[in-house]
């Protein structure tokens, strides 16, 4: 086990009307190593806040997160947003490298192992380009390079594909699950489309609406390369529809 | 060349023709409009005396110091205070009240308090500049989106870090936009501050030549301080190309 959440809850304090509004409520989740764990549910689920709270940017309210495999203090996570998040002023090369920059890696070594995730996340060539020179399907390679710099044990994602056309996003799901098979890591996505979670997951997780809670964890067994149009991976996104479309309703009922 | 240029280089030697030929045939006074080609005379006479590289010279003193004063500060004071909540509220009811005031209202005080030489002509400078820097750089770090802040904390920056390694660079832009008008200001003040108590700088070469009714000798002054203006805006944004390259268009 790679990561324990026990009891884990976040409740916001609305500052202009004094309302105290509950955004995570008792989760308590283990996360393996080495799986492509999804946490999926409708907008307002809190399941942002809950991957905030993992990368350790935002404190949680009660429970709490532990890394029983931790040593030291090394690096244990790192983020991919869904806005990707790239420094303008920095270079592709410049923005890979920034995590080991900030942690005094020399520079020498930094560039090289910078060099070859560029070429994992296919974007070799171009190295000295900024960001705004760069399409959105790109900009994500680089945030997903950047993240992978400093070899943490755990990725997490927040509906890094949210922004992209459906053509992109179908080419970097393909992509995401070879480097995920590459590099062995750990992934931990966030997102709201039920297509995403059944073609990259290992296990889903369902959340409820307001407050965020699991509703479901759902196992999904299936081999890859998985399409949304075969049998199993229907049933199974029949399944999720009945069980968020529930979530949703509430959620707009709220 | 494009016909656009054509356009403006037609405009601009065609009215300066005019403009000497309307002066030949005393149409215009000397007095009023001295001819283009007396404006340019007096100037290379003004350049081999030495009078009007010396008078530059002063000026330029002044200006680059002030300047200097002014944006460093300016910078500083901006960074800490978009970074660093208390400092912000330190400042604000300073910035708030001495912002709108005519720097040059200031001048007859530094008077007082600096003296007649250079100091008070500095210090009114970089007052003046300090505050559109100081203003813009706050604009700046303000600007930067959060989610960079917190993307760089994932990736371990220390608060110091972040400071010169996201805040400073993501100001950048606002803070050469405050360097820009900063030094438009610079000039402005330089030539209010040189028509009182001195005896040198281009803006008194300029008033003592109004003073004189030496007309050509005025025009030869605005001229050259329409030509600061032209080198100090192409030193900022040569400056800027340097500094922020990632500002380029892409193609």
């Amino acid at each position: 086990m790679l990561l324990a959440l026990r009891d884990v809850g976040k409740t916001w304090l609305i500052k202009r009307t004094g309302e105290r509004v509950v955004a995570l409520q008792s989760i308590s989740l283990d996360v393996q190593a080495g799986e492509f764990l999804i946490f999926l549910g409708p907008s307002g689920c809190g399941k942002s806040t809950l991957l905030q709270i993992i990368a350790g940017l935002e404190a949680p309210s009660s429970g709490e997160i532990r890394f029983p495999q931790a040593r030291g203090h090394a690096k244990l996570t790192s983020m991919v947003f869904q806005d990707y998040a790239l420094f303008p002023w920095r270079t592709v090369l410049g923005n890979v490298v920034f995590g080991p920059e900030v942690r005094h890696v020399a520079r020498a070594e930094r560039e090289v192992a910078a060099r070859r995730l560029i070429e994992l996340v296919n974007l070799t060539g171009a190295e000295h380009r900024y960001p705004h020179e760069l399409s959105g399907g790109m900009r994500q390679r680089v945030a997903l390079a950047r993240a992978l710099a400093n070899d943490p044990q755990i990725l997490l994602f927040d509906e890094p594909l949210a922004a992209l056309d459906a053509q992109t996003r179908r080419v970097l799901q393909d992509e995401l699950l070879r480097i995920w098979r590459e590099t062995g890591k750990t992934f931990v996505y966030v997102t709201h489309s039920l297509q995403e979670a059944v073609l990259l997951g290992s296990r889903i997780v369902l959340m409820t609406a307001s407050p965020g809670r699991i509703k479901r964890i759902v196992d999904v067994p299936l081999a890859r390369p998985r399409h949304v149009t075969g049998r199993q991976e229907a049933a199974i996104l029949d399944q999720l529809d009945g069980l968020l479309g529930d979530e949703v309703t509430q959620a707009m009922a709220l | 060349m494009t016909a656009s240029h054509l356009r403006q280089l037609a405009s601009v030697v065609g009215l300066l023709v005019l403009w000497q030929l309307l002066v030949q045939t005393g149409k215009l006074s000397e007095l009023f409009l001295p001819a283009p080609l007396s404006v340019l005379a007096s100037m290379w006479e003004m350049t081999r005396s030495g009078q009007l590289p010396w008078a530059v010279l002063v000026s330029l003193n002044r200006v680059l110091q002030g300047f200097v004063y002014g944006a460093a500060a300016g910078i500083v004071l901006g960074l800490l205070a978009g970074a660093v909540g208390w400092i912000e509220d330190v400042l604000d009811p300073w910035v708030a009240a001495v912002y709108p005031i005519p720097k040059s209202a200031l001048f007859p005080l530094f008077l007082l308090w600096f003296g007649l030489g250079d100091a008070s002509k500095i210090a009114t400078i970089a007052i003046g500049v300090l505050f559109l820097v100081l203003v813009n750089t706050i604009t700046g770090v303000r600007s930067i989106s959060p989610v960079l802040l917190k993307a760089a904390r994932d990736l371990g920056a220390t608060r110091i870090q972040i400071f010169t390694k996201v805040i400073l660079p993501g100001a950048l832009p606002n803070i050469f936009t405050g360097l820009r008008l900063g030094a438009g200001m610079a000039l402005i003040l330089v030539f209010i501050t040189e028509i009182e108590a001195t005896k040198a700088g281009l803006g008194f070469l300029l008033w003592e030549a109004f003073q004189l009714l030496d007309t050509r000798k005025v025009f030869a002054g605005v001229v050259t301080f329409g030509l600061l203006g032209v080198a100090t805006t192409w030193l900022l944004q040569w400056l800027e190309r340097v500094g922020c390259p990632w500002l380029q268009r892409s193609n």
